[in-house]
């Protein structure tokens, strides 16, 4: 996995060096390293709904998340999540 | 021969799914004539190279099978400025008005569809395309039926039934 470098605002470091102190979890790049996940996830999803919901294309999509339009593909391929946003929206019924 | 736009998201459909060992976009290619911005080349053979399917694309593209326009006239531009669309989509739609004899704008995107419509081309999705060729007798009634089964996991609920319903009516009319 590439490292980077990337300024952390001092909450999120004094709350990753908390939890380890306590013992309540892993290391501090550990912790940052799922924190940069679950925002990805979080933008993925906040986008993808607009997307559902036709305010937003597919390429228009890709560029705002910073993917390329074929990596965005995937990426919803491997949730399960139809590239086409005409038509009705799955329900939970019918997945 | 039927000469459409696509735009990337359809593309990589029919580049990625195989119907009996054979990749989607070839069968289309087989009564259509398809057109493509650069850069939606670009989003689907260059920048999806590593993937099979850019691969695929690419091929077309060289053996000159899919057809790169470059964009020569901006007519549009101003119209679909304001929309969320991505560049290919724009580029897509602006393409239309260019290439002559264009029958449509293949697209699954909801708003690439409304503003081509809005512009007064006709907008297809990759399954109508399907119908049309059929209906044409590019493709038979039991390959058309594999391919829109094939894609079928891209779409939304409506849309892939919606076509074998139209494919019942094409078989009747035969």
């Amino acid at each position: 996995m590439p490292k980077v470098v990337i300024p952390v605002k001092e909450e999120i470091l004094q709350a990753a060096e908390r939890r380890k102190a306590a013992k309540q979890g892993e290391d501090v790049t550990q912790f940052l390293a799922e924190l940069i996940n679950l925002g990805f996830e979080h933008r993925l999803q906040e986008l993808y709904r607009q997307f559902e919901s036709g305010e937003i294309s597919l390429g228009y999509f890709a560029a705002e998340i910073g993917l390329g339009v074929r990596d965005l593909y995937s990426v919803l391929e491997d949730r399960g999540l139809p590239t086409s946003n005409i038509g009705a929206r799955p329900s939970p019924a019918n997945g | 021969m039927l000469t459409v736009v696509f735009d990337a998201g359809p593309l990589i459909t029919a580049c990625k799914i195989e119907v009996q060992g054979k990749p989607v976009v070839d069968y289309l290619l087989s009564g259509s004539c398809i057109v493509v911005a650069p850069s939606v080349e670009q989003e689907v053979a260059v920048l999806g190279a590593r993937y099979p399917d850019g691969v695929v694309a690419g091929e077309r593209v060289a053996e000159g099978l899919i057809r790169v326009v470059p964009i020569a006239s901006r007519k549009w531009a101003r119209h679909v400025a304001n929309y969320n669309l991505g560049k290919g989509e724009k580029d897509s739609i602006i393409l239309c008005d260019q290439v002559e004899d264009v029958e449509a704008l293949v697209t699954d995107d909801y708003l690439a569809f409304v503003v081509a419509i809005r512009l007064g081309l006709k907008a297809w999705m990759l399954p109508d395309l399907v119908v049309q060729m059929t209906e044409r007798k590019s493709l038979t009634v039991a390959v058309a039926e594999s391919i829109l089964s094939s894609i079928s996991s891209r779409y939304r609920v409506g849309v892939i039934e919606h076509s074998l319903e139209r494919l019942k009516e094409v078989k009747e009319n035969a």
